[in-house]
């Protein structure tokens, strides 16, 4: 019985599409407006260079990371609305429905449409400059550095949706301002922790110099980077999802 | 159906808007919730709704810890606010995107009630009346079946009209299994619908009974003047008389002032309790 109230197929369904169709008027508006600029920006560099139109696919996937981060941090605006939030979190659906539901729209639809629209831009810049329906410069697009970006996308967006869930109004600002105060404060505790071992402050440590042991240099070279990589990848979207659970869980009107 | 234990709860740790709030429920009963501005009558619609946690003690509704906010029970509960903010999409979008998720959503009620209300499905929700916005969500509220409905006020802001409209589809579309908590001070308009009374003040329920009990035990009257041996349990001063709370020692029937046993309530609550034990 637990595990039927916490995940119904059906309700996360509904949910979904209760988000997109009552948001899906000002969400199509400010899509509109970043795509129409990129178009026109594709366009404009193209005339210039018409061989290289697929050149700005870098752009578009900053594009794509600030836009999914702000797009992220919006997700549960009705929870935010003193007047509405009371319509949210009395709609028959459990938390995990409530946190899917909104990972679902930014970590998977956002991106999909956001690469469907950069292909699109492509191939609209390609045809009209170049009168042509080549499709090679979508391969910057589909790239295997494109992959490599959304899964960097994958890993951040969900500190935004943290955000999204546990602050009341300005969520974006608001998350970027604790990402910046948490890495101050981490780079006060490397600098600290740097001082405390290596001695007083300007002292410069180089690898291979013999300066520190072969043990801590392999540690910081090999296994520090590492272990890094495999929390960045695979440790921080779990432990962000499940405090946005246990933020949504605690919300109170 | 809805029991809350040794509620305590504040907005600030320093003050305490309920003490040890004790409150149960039954189904079948449209209840009146009584109080002064700031006694917390909203905020025990939402402990009940789950909208906010209790700091100590227990909320369970229909079994369910009212906190856990579980599907189950929430398809059950239906809160209606005194303040809200609808959004910009048309009366029929707004239905086929919330009302999947009432398994037993009922679209000829709706349909029932939207002709009572006078609405139209075209209609953008956004631009109807403060009025006509109260309407369509008791319209869609009534319409999911939920057993329980809480209500915020909801008299404010309808016409003279409505508030009659208003307490004719209230009592025609509740079935023995539904409940209704009204919270309210417009307790002129709600005087033939509601029973029990519930009174909340100092963060204690310091009354709770049903209209029959209450005939039985008290009488309201106006009183020409007030004589010593009398010794009404509340009066009033009041143009022509005084409008007066008594023991109902003869047994005889009167019609109940709700207003008035508000008032003695909240002024002489020892006597008022104690005509029900004498």
């Amino acid at each position: 019985m637990e595990a039927q109230q916490s995940l119904n197929i059906h309700r996360l369904y509904f949910l979904i599409r209760r988000h997109i169709l009552s948001n899906g008027k000002s969400w199509l508006i400010a899509y509109g407006a970043i795509a129409g600029s990129l178009l026109v920006l594709t366009l404009f560099r193209g005339y210039f260079q018409p061989a290289d139109i697929g050149g700005l696919t870098g752009l578009y996937f900053v594009v794509m990371f600030i836009g999914g981060y702000i797009f992220t941090a919006g997700i549960y605006g009705e929870l935010h609305q003193p007047q509405r939030s009371y319509q949210y979190l009395t709609l028959p659906v459990s938390t995990t429905e409530r946190l899917l539901s909104a990972w679902i729209i930014t970590a998977f639809l956002f991106p999909l449409v956001a690469i469907l629209t950069m292909a699109f831009i492509v191939f609209i810049g390609n045809l009209v400059l170049n009168f042509t329906l080549d499709i090679t410069p979508f391969a910057g697009v589909f790239s295997s550095g494109s992959w490599a970006s959304l899964k960097v996308y994958w890993v951040t967006q969900s500190i935004f949706l943290l955000g999204a869930a546990y602050f009341r109004g300005y969520n974006f600002l608001k998350t970027v301002l604790a990402l910046f105060v948490v890495s101050v404060a981490l780079q006060i505790i490397v600098g600290v922790t740097g001082w405390l071992m290596f001695g007083t402050p300007g002292t410069q440590v180089a690898f291979g110099t013999g300066q520190m042991t072969q043990q801590l240099e392999d540690f910081f070279l090999q296994i520090f980077p590492s272990v890094v990589r495999i929390m960045f990848y695979y440790l921080f979207v779990p432990f962000f999802l499940i405090t946005t659970w246990f933020s949504l869980k605690e919300r109170q009107v | 159906m809805v029991t809350l234990k040794q509620i305590g709860f504040g907005y600030t740790k320093r003050q305490r808007l309920f003490d040890q709030l004790n409150l149960e429920l039954e189904p079948g009963k449209i209840y009146g919730l009584l109080g002064r501005n700031g006694a917390g009558k909203t905020t025990l619609l939402k402990i009940v709704a789950g909208l906010v946690f209790p700091r100590t003690g227990e909320s369970t509704v229909f079994g369910y810890d009212s906190q856990k906010r579980f599907p189950a029970c929430l398809e059950d509960i239906c809160l209606i606010p005194e303040e809200y903010q609808v959004p910009a999409i048309r009366i029929d979008s707004y239905i086929s995107l919330n009302a999947p998720f009432y398994q037993r959503f009922d679209q000829e009620k709706l349909d029932w009630l939207m002709n009572e209300f006078q609405l139209e499905r075209s209609q953008k929700l956004h631009q109807l009346s403060y009025g006509q916005k109260k309407k369509f969500l008791l319209a869609f509220g009534l319409s999911t079946s939920a057993r329980l409905l809480l209500m915020d006020e909801p008299t404010n802001g309808l016409d003279i009209p409505s508030k009659s409209q208003f307490r004719r589809v209230i009592a025609a579309s509740l079935s023995s299994e539904q409940s209704v908590l009204i919270s309210t001070h417009q307790v002129r308009d709600l005087e033939a619908l509601i029973d029990p009374i519930i009174i909340i003040d100092e963060g204690q329920i310091i009354f709770n009974r049903g209209l029959q009990e209450i005939s039985a035990a008290l009488r309201f009257e106006t009183l020409p003047e007030i004589k010593e041996n009398m010794q009404p349990i509340y009066y009033e001063e009041a143009l022509g008389g005084y409008p007066a709370i008594v023991p109902n020692t003869q047994g005889k029937q009167s019609r109940l002032d709700m207003e008035l046993l508000f008032n003695g309530v909240i002024a002489n609550r020892k006597g008022i309790n104690e005509s029900f034990n004498a």
